[in-house]
């Protein structure tokens, strides 16, 4: 068992604790600007974002109509993609990577708790990743409003909001990984993996269930909805059209069933889904021995 | 001399100020009123009201011209049919009328003509079940009205504008708003253009209603554009059909109809583009869809799987989400999607045009696994916008074996979309998006350049991150 570091509940209170989470918090920034993986993902994101912008708009921006809503099908589709896997790897790296490089057991050796550590880490790579989706948002709203007269600006501002909400809770899951195994390559395959499930495999999976089992439209909604990227998808098409429609007889039954309730109702699958795996990940790292 | 002319300018305007009345309370009467106007008045004759609020029902039973001049307000004061036109010949122009009665079983309307022709223009009608009702009233013009509705749920409302048995009307530049339909029954030879109908149910409304054409029409935001309903021989041209998307949410809707022409409009964002019901439905006719834009629709059109001799040629298909889908199983090969060598543009795609003549090299086959898999089990739509989907679509792209069979074939896909004039119906918001471009860029250099930098940082921690860095 350990030795040093065991959080006491009162810390978040402390200001000393929150100082040092901060300072935590900055030097996983300073770190994440000065590697490379911040950089290739802030420019992979933010080239793919442009690009999508340009092709929904392709033929139509003469128009004048097309404006957000298809660009906001395009960008889901990239942000579903690509945010998991940013957010679940960088996480996953963070307390694997330092384990593996025995920076981790230098760092605990201070008078620092290890939920100061790990919090400070979160907060840091939160604030990394948000600002890298930023960069990417605010070039395609350039675009946007260029091309296409920019409407519907407040649905991109809840396209983004969400994105950076679905990054956050990502990155639990990564820090999840990230603490409960050795080495860097390993967390990076298990987040590679779990990014996998959740994108590919559960959807497929339900998919193939539905056609098989011929689940009711309630059934499908919930199973479908313990994804935190269908809850995040739900929530954007929400702030988009104001209803599920789109997405058929299920969509109507969750925008009929749950009504106002059914936002706060996505919201909280994916802060859940944040809180849970952040808790186990302080859980298991406060336990567990540091090399 | 400036200063002379300067005063008297002054003086001028000073007097004229003093001798207009200021705003004066408004006059107020009843109806009976006009009602001995008329009475006075020889047949033909031109009356003008004087400015005013009339209450009462107004009912006009002698052929004359009823001028309002925009400054007469006729008030039913929310009992019955506000004003009637009981004899032909009557042109009624320039009144704002208000308050009609709310109950249906009456069907109380704005204005009502029970013979025709009347002419009906220039009329701002408010608060009204009905808006304008025309019953055998053939030969009529209704012409540059403003009608809106009253707030009520759309089951409860009336019609904006209702033709009953009346043919040969002319019913141009009306704006329609927040009623029921603009509704057309057993009416035949109309012309219908340059009118606006939003926020309602049915845009315009055909029912038994033959030889009509619809031209230059906006229709926004209705639960159905255009829906025409056993009417045959009907040309719908240059319409702009736009966020349709109530429960039904069809641009265009075709039921039992034959002989049916849409041609040049533009389909945007509906929840269905056109959707054809057994149209046509004799064996011998047949129904053209040509040069029409069907862009950012769920599904660009949506046809029975009975659909039979629907020729669609010049089209453009851009960016459905499902370009044309099957309502039910089965597939749309009794229909025609390619014409003396000329199909449609489908933004989807993948050929190529080698030789240069507009034309793609291979035909454009809708066969979609996913949309496929949706016709199988409609509850799939959940899983539409996501990476799943795609990765579906690319399965069936390699592996010819889960492909499943085309719904149908276009042999000679146009690479160009058809040009469409469209109605700018949207706002532009250019400055603000840039405005949020500018702040989210701005937000993430901040956060990376304030929290990033290397500031002070508290005893322990500074000394052992420098280290850690170095």
């Amino acid at each position: 068992m350990t030795q040093v570091g065991l959080s006491s509940p009162s810390l978040p209170m402390c200001p000393s604790a929150m100082r040092t989470t901060l300072a935590f918090a900055r030097r996983e920034l300073r770190e994440a600007l000065t590697s490379r993986w911040f950089l290739l993902y802030t420019a992979a994101f933010a080239v793919l974002a442009v690009a999508t912008s340009f092709m929904s708009l392709a033929g139509t921006g003469s128009h004048g109509f097309a404006g957000f809503s298809r660009t906001a099908a395009g960008l889901l589709n990239l942000v579903m993609l690509v945010v998991p896997l940013m957010a679940m790897t960088a996480g996953a790296t963070s307390v694997a990577g330092e384990r593996e490089r025995g920076t981790l057991l230098y760092l605990l050796a201070q008078p620092v708790s290890r939920l100061e550590l790990l919090l400070g880490k979160f907060i840091g790579l939160s604030a990394a990743l948000c600002a890298s989706l930023c960069i990417g948002f605010g070039l395609s709203a350039g675009v946007l409003a260029w091309r296409a007269g920019g409407a519907g600006v407040g649905s991109f501002l809840s396209l983004v909001g969400f994105t950076c909400l679905l990054a956050v809770v990502t990155l639990s899951v990564g820090l999840l990984i990230s603490v409960s195994t050795r080495k860097a390559s390993v967390a990076t395959g298990v987040a590679v993996f779990v990014w996998l499930t959740l994108v590919f495999l559960s959807d497929l999976g339900l998919m193939a269930g539905s056609l098989l089992f011929k689940f009711r439209v309630q059934e499908l909604f919930s199973l479908a909805i313990i994804n935190p990227l269908q809850a995040f998808k739900m929530s954007a098409i929400l702030g988009l059209n104001a209803s599920l429609d789109v997405l058929g007889p299920a969509g109507v039954y969750a925008s009929r069933t749950f009504g106002a309730a059914l936002p706060w109702m996505l919201a909280g699958v994916l802060a859940a889904w944040g809180a849970l795996s952040f808790l186990a990940a302080a859980l298991i790292f406060t336990r567990r021995a540091p090399v | 001399m400036k200063l002379q002319r300067a005063i008297v300018t002054f003086a001028l305007f000073v007097a004229g100020a003093t001798m207009t009345p200021a705003i004066a309370a408004e006059y107020v009467s009843t109806v009976g009123a006009i009602e001995k106007l008329i009475e006075s008045a020889d047949p033909g004759a031109t009356v003008r009201v004087p400015a005013g609020r009339y209450t009462g029902n107004l009912r006009i039973t002698k052929p004359i011209v009823l001028e309002g001049a925009g400054v007469v307000t006729l008030d039913g004061g929310g009992e019955g049919t506000v004003v009637e036109l009981l004899a032909p010949d009557i042109t009624f122009r320039g009144f704002t009328v208000t308050g009609s009665g709310a109950g249906i079983d009456r069907e109380p309307a704005g204005i009502r003509a029970e013979t025709g022709p009347v002419t009906i223009e220039d009329n701002r009608i408010e608060d009204a079940l009905f808006g304008i009702d025309l019953r055998e009233a053939p030969n009529s013009v209704i012409r540059q009205n403003q009608i809106r509705g009253k707030d009520m749920e759309l089951g409860r409302r009336g019609d904006g504008i209702r033709l009953w048995w009346s043919h040969g009307c002319v019913i141009e530049d009306n704006i329609v708003h927040s009623t029921r339909d603009m509704v057309f029954w057993y009416s035949e030879d109309l012309m219908i253009r340059r009118n606006r109908v939003e926020d309602s149910r049915y845009g315009l409304h055909f029912m038994y209603s033959h030889h009509t054409v619809l031209s230059e029409n906006v229709l926004l935001r209705n639960s159905v554009g255009i829906y025409l309903m056993y009417s045959n021989e009907i040309t719908i041209e240059g319409n702009t059909l736009a966020q349709n998307r109530g429960a039904s949410g069809y641009g265009i809707g075709l039921k039992d109809c034959d002989g049916i022409v849409v041609r040049n409009n533009s389909l945007l964002a509906n929840r269905v583009g056109s959707y054809i019901d057994n149209s046509p439905s004799s064996v011998d006719s047949s129904g053209v869809f040509e040069g029409n834009l069907i862009a950012f629709n769920e599904r660009g059109m949506l046809m029975t799987p009975n659909t039979h001799d629907v020729i669609l040629t010049g089209n453009g298909f851009v960016e459905n989400e499902e370009q044309v889908a099957v309502h039910g199983r089965g597939d749309l090969t009794l229909n025609t999607f390619t014409r003396d060598g000329r199909g449609n543009f489908w933004s989807n795609y993948a050929g190529f045009d080698a030789d240069g003549d507009g034309i793609g090299d291979f035909p454009y086959e809708a066969a979609s696994l996913f949309e496929s898999l949706i016709a199988r089990e409609p509850n799939l739509r959940l899983f539409v916008h996501s990476p799943a989907q795609q990765a579906i679509e690319f399965t069936a792209r390699a592996m010819p074996a889960v492909r499943p069979s085309p719904k149908f074939a276009d042999t000679a896909p146009l690479m160009t979309p058809p040009t469409v004039e469209i109605v700018q119906i949207q706002r532009s918001h250019a400055g603000l998006m840039t405005v949020c471009a500018i702040c989210l860029v701005g937000v993430a250099v901040l956060v990376l350049n304030v929290m990033g930098r290397s500031a002070v940082l508290p005893g322990p921690v500074a000394a052992l991150s420098s280290e850690v860095l170095v």
